[in-house]
């Protein structure tokens, strides 16, 4: 080729590493739909599972006598999980309108709110008449309901990074903040600041968290659907 | 870098490549496909030991004649693409033409493949619902030869790591090696007791898994005497390699002696053997725990 | 607004120290046993069910889970969440450092990370690779047994598992990560951060299934079928774990990837100018993103079977291995693709280089790409044609599959078309190329046998069945990982590879691969099934002519690594920065590629492929922002 090279050799990090934050925001809202579609074929699989099994029913161990749900228990844990999910949105559309304390109050509700269905999920598998190896409904009753509970955790760890962030940085407007090297990765020897204007990138994060977060709550719901429902 | 010289070059070549690659093509096809057809296809195994294994060498047959003129395209095509149209010494720095689409071409290609997968998948979707093809199809199956004719029933037991077979019509007889009268129809009910195992005989071109807890069914309709193979075909565990045993089909006569002399021998251990049934089903296979 | 400059340097301690692979390694042992002990502390010593073993599935599982967890903090993934939850802003790089020192530590530079993934998949490969040198050793005689067979059985099970997880990543991993940001005009992955988890996460996976030579192996091979798997030795959880963390690296992978390309791309960079390797990662990477899952959840159900005492696949208790069957199969043919649709990527995106044609047909290669993606979904039910499953659907499957043939042809043509009337140079990377064509050819047509349910009962589940798709996988994804490797390795490194070497390698192995596999079709048809310690005594000839070929095809592996070792760390010559005239974008740049890649953002005017067209400039340099605009 005739054509020169087009970039040399360059260590002037400002210049190069200027990226806009939309373009981080957009990728968070990229991964936040990929990652929902990974999701829900991940729990496609329990409900293949769910109906395989039950069409089935092998030795007649689908339901054995005394295995199940306990409605009470699921309905809490998922009301939790979907009033948590409404209070992210309505947060969101808070932190839109440039409410911030209201986003950050309604974030923290739907944080402990997620919490809460955590330990109410751990409570209800103690409190089930029957254990993992009561047939084919258990199997999937617990193996289900267990993953879920990792995915939500996952997803509350995420609310709370955002929501810290939010509190860190509450007295800042966007643009407007100054964040020293190493303030980003929170390690001295560690340059992480290499985001222009990071604080602005709360609203994206945002934004991608309370896709998502709807997403796996209405998974929840299916969750609730099927094992308790039908 | 210049690329006028490369356009010219090719454009004023007088030469039709594209009539010369089908010509060979068709010459190449019209001696290959019937030598293929005639000679290579019958030769696939499994051969001949049953209506079942006969029908699957007449399905290599026709599947060989069709993709011999396939293979002979490409191999002409790349045989002349590779020879004429290598860059020459000091055409180093020159390009082809430019050519980026030809929808003739295009349309021609999905045509015609399009046309061999439907004709494909009809002959054998028409092959299939013949007679089951010797496959397992299931507890309840789709594909039956002969119609509802009342055929010789067999339970194929897998366990690790052996067959064992059960004879209903026998009274319940179990037998280690599997014994078949001739020119009858047989049907196979395939079951497991552990792991997923796949009978496998393979003269007679019957292959169906065998899963605990289900009545995996193929039908075979046996021709003359013989001694055929059996074999595990799905990985069993610890010993799969050696899960294999011969069979035998025999005259109707001296299966009848066969079946006589077995159940002699079979009766004293006949009342300590479970009641037939399409499955079995032992203990969940778990560990302790 | 502040930069990277004001960066402190780290005291010595720190630097020896602080989170590299050595840190990495420590702490991953300290937490495999933390999980050991910690599991046996929960579970206590009243459910080990080997009286003379003190150990039980959850403990190894939380073992090989502690491992990970400490192998990821000492390479330092733990830093930025735990700042995260503490409150601290979104940062994007985790460590910059210069040298050899960044390829053995948490990096974030996509071109590190492709490097790195050269190696550690090039290792892997070669340990599989091993195994199957020791596989045929055991099949040069019928009846005498090299190994036990157990150890045979594992050692099929290492091949194919560590060969079908690793190789998943096999092509995305090494020349996606390295090229995709490049090709596209950006000057790294969307989440760079994620791009170097998948790799480690990777490598740790590797590790583990290594090590289950130290829990009995396992005996199921890659499928993992149950109920063999639930009886299994403890080795088995290795297996688990290897297949749950490589499809966790694959799901990330593919979302890393796709983001980046959907929202990444230089001004002017359109779908319809994207270059063909790039379209193969999207769709790759879409199988990936949907697929991987559906195999994390089968394992995640197998191994509460073995651990909580579920009964997901045992018939008798409420499940059914069928269960399994069905699942393992909705990831496992679309993973047969993620293998193979980089190899359709590679070869396209080559041929016009080497043809000095354009790509003839770009809207069909990409739509037999896409195709391909969609099909793929459809037709996993012909793995289970004799199991009894659904045996009123084979036609529907029959025909499925027989279409997804449709789109593969037209690779097919369009890389044909490609060589139509060019001025073909035979470079090392051109010769992987074409042989791939043979490769998949003969892989494709043995596969309308398999297809064709009356012939696939007497091939499924045999040595031919093996030999299909050892010529579409290897033939075709190992090929062209070669050529890939022969054709980008220079630009990557700086450094020309051997030119005669590589001729030697790729006649030798284009040579013995087909010694090797073509009589395989030969040994199934005449009755030899999958996965045996021992065969009929009239089919020795074939399997030691088999053999033999195999370790030939093993040397000339041998002597591709020694090309390789010696062209980069010995002879060491100077590549040039665009050594095929090609006119693709990451050629345009020095060799090396510098470490942002671009100064300026580039804006693209046409697609790479403008061979003999009027030399116009593939890409203009332009003072646009970074991303899309």
């Amino acid at each position: 080729m005739s054509s020169a090279p087009l970039a040399q050799e360059s260590t002037d990090y400002a210049v190069v590493e200027g990226e806009p934050p939309e373009l981080l925001g957009r990728n968070l809202v990229a991964a936040a739909h990929l990652l929902a579609s990974a999701t829900a074929f991940f729990f496609l699989s329990f409900v293949f599972a769910y109906f395989y099994l039950r069409s089935l029913a092998s030795g007649a161990m689908w339901k054995p006598r005394g295995v199940d749900a306990s409605i009470a228990w699921g309905t809490v844990v998922t009301a939790c999980v979907a009033v948590s999910a409404i209070l992210v949105q309505r947060g969101l559309a808070d932190h839109r309108a440039g409410r911030r304390p209201e986003w950050r109050r309604k974030g923290l509700a739907a944080l402990l709110l997620g919490a809460a269905a955590l330990v109410l999920q751990a409570i209800a598998w103690t409190q089930q008449s029957f254990g993992p190896s009561d047939g084919g409904f258990a199997s999937v009753y617990f193996g289900w309901t267990a993953f879920l509970f990792l995915f939500v955790l996952g997803t509350m760890v995420w609310l709370e990074m955002v929501l810290a962030t939010s509190y860190r940085y509450r007295g800042f407007a966007a643009g407007t903040t100054e964040v020293a090297p190493g303030e980003a990765s929170g390690d001295p020897y560690r340059s992480g600041a290499d985001i222009r204007d990071p604080v602005s990138l709360i609203r994206a994060e945002l934004e991608a968290l309370s896709f998502y977060w709807a997403f796996l709550a209405g998974i929840v719901v299916l969750t609730w659907i099927v094992l308790y429902l039908l | 870098m210049s690329a006028g010289p490369g356009i010219s070059a090719a454009a004023a070549e007088p030469v039709n490549h594209a009539r010369r690659v089908i010509v060979a093509w068709l010459v190449l096809s019209v001696i290959a496909t019937p030598l293929v057809a005639v000679f290579l296809g019958p030769a696939i195994p499994p051969g001949n030991g049953s209506d079942e294994a006969s029908q699957q060498v007449f399905d290599n047959q026709v599947m060989t004649a069709v993709i011999t003129p396939i293979l002979c395209l490409l191999v002409v095509f790349f045989a002349y693409a590779l020879t004429r149209f290598r860059a020459q010494a000091g055409e180093a720095a020159l390009d082809g033409p430019p050519l980026r689409n030809e929808p003739r071409v295009q349309a021609l290609w999905v045509a015609a493949t399009g046309l061999i997968v439907l004709g494909l998948a009809g002959f054998g979707t028409f092959e299939l619902l013949e007679t089951g093809a010797g496959g397992g199809q299931g507890p309840s199956p789709i594909a039956e030869p002969g119609g509802t004719k009342k055929k010789l029933e067999v339970q194929v037991i897998a366990q690790q790591w052996q067959f064992t077979y059960r004879y209903p019509s026998l009274g319940g007889l179990e037998s280690a090696q599997l014994v078949l009268p001739a020119h009858t129809d047989v049907a196979l009910h395939v079951t497991s007791l552990d792991a997923v195992h796949s009978f496998w005989a393979y003269e007679l071109g019957v292959k169906a898994d065998a899963n605990p807890g289900v009545d995996n069914v193929a039908y075979v309709e046996t021709k003359g005497p013989r001694v055929f193979h059996v074999r595990c075909a799905e990985l069993c565990g610890l010993w799969h390699g050696y899960m294999f045993n011969n069979g035998l089909v025999v005259d109707a006569a001296d299966f009848s002696r066969w079946a006589a002399s077995e159940r002699k021998n079979f009766a004293p251990v006949a009342k300590y053997m479970p009641a037939y049934s399409h499955t079995y089903l032992p203990e969940p296979q778990r560990r302790a725990g | 607004m502040t930069t990277m400059a004001a960066t402190l340097r780290a005291p010595l301690w720190r630097r020896l120290v602080g989170f590299n692979l050595l840190t990495a390694i420590v702490l991953g042992v300290g937490g495999w046993y933390a999980g050991w002990f910690g599991a046996r502390a929960i579970v206590g010593p009243s459910l080990d069910y080997f009286a003379d073993v003190d150990y039980n599935e959850l403990s190894v599982f939380l073992a090989y889970l502690g491992g990970v967890v400490g192998f990821l903090a000492g390479l330092g993934f733990l830093n930025y969440p735990l700042a995260r939850l503490r409150g601290y802003p979104p940062s994007l790089r985790e460590k910059e450092t210069e040298g050899i020192g960044r390829y053995f530590s948490l990096c974030t530079d996509h071109k590190v990370v492709g490097i790195q993934y050269l190696w550690g998949i090039g290792l892997f490969f070669f340990i599989g690779g091993l195994n199957a040198m020791l596989i045929r050793f055991e099949l040069l005689r019928p009846n005498h047994q090299a190994f036990p067979a157990g150890t045979y059985l594992t050692l099929v099970g290492l091949h194919g598992t560590m060969m079908m997880g690793m190789m998943t990543s096999g092509i995305l991993g090494p020349f996606g990560n390295y090229l995709v940001p490049i090709m596209i005009g950006a000057r790294r992955m969307a989440f760079p951060r994620i791009e170097a988890l998948t790799f480690w996460l990777l490598m740790a996976a590797g590790a583990i299934l290594e090590t289950t030579i130290f829990f009995g192996g396992f005996p199921t091979g890659w499928t993992g079928y149950v109920p063999l798997a639930n009886e299994a030795n403890p080795g088995m959880d290795n297996y688990i774990l290897f297949f749950a963390l490589v499809g966790i690296s694959m799901t990330l992978l593919g979302l890393n990837m796709i983001a980046t390309i959907v929202t990444m791309r230089a001004p002017g960079l359109t779908w319809t100018r994207l270059p063909i390797f790039v379209w193969g990662v999207l769709s790759t990477s879409t199988l990936m993103v949907l697929a991987a899952p559906v195999l994390v959840a089968t394992l995640s159900m197998e191994a509460l079977d073995r651990t909580a005492q579920t009964s997901f696949f045992v018939a008798g208790a409420g499940g059914s291995n069928y269960l399994y069957e069905n699942l393992f199969w909705v990831f496992g043919h679309p993973e047969v693709y993620i293998l193979a649709l980089p190899g359709f990527a590679i070869v396209l995106e080559l041929l016009p280089v080497f043809a000095r044609k354009p790509l003839w047909g770009y809207r069909l290669a990409v739509a037999g790409l896409l195709g391909v993606t969609l099909l793929s979904w459809l037709v996993w039910q012909h793995h289970l044609f004799v199991s009894g499953i659904n045996g009123d659907l084979r036609p529907f499957y029959m025909l499925s599959t027989e279409l997804i043939s449709i789109p593969t042809g037209f690779t097919f043509v369009c890389g044909m078309m490609t060589l139509w009337r060019g001025r073909i140079r035979y470079s090392v990377p051109m010769l992987f190329c074409l042989a791939w064509f043979f490769n998949f050819l003969l892989g494709g047509l043995s596969g309308v046998f398999l297809s064709d349910v009356p012939s696939d009962v007497t091939t499924h589940g045999s040595f031919f069945s093996m030999a299909h798709f050892h010529y579409t996988i290897m033939g075709g994804l190992v090929f062209a990982f070669f050529a890939a490797i022969y054709y980008w390795v220079p630009k990557m490194t700086g450094f020309q590879l051997n030119e005669r070497l590589g001729k030697i390698h790729f006649w030798t192995m284009f040579l013995f691969f087909n010694s090797t596999f073509m009589p395989l079709f030969a040994a199934g048809f005449l009755g030899q099934p999958r996965r045996v310690v021992t065969y009929p005594q009239g089919l020795q000839f074939l399997n030691d002519w088999v053999s033999v070929s195999a370790f030939c095809l093993g040397a000339s592996l041998l002597l591709f690594l020694f090309n390789l070792v010696y062209s980069l760390a010995f002879a060491k010559v100077p590549a040039e920065a665009n050594p095929w005239r090609s006119k693709s974008i990451e050629f345009q740049l020095p060799s090396p590629v510098p470490v942002h890649n671009f100064d300026r953002i580039p804006v693209f005017s046409s697609d790479p492929y403008g061979y003999g067209e009027a030399p116009a400039p593939v890409v203009a340099p332009a003072g646009a922002p970074a991303g899309r605009s």
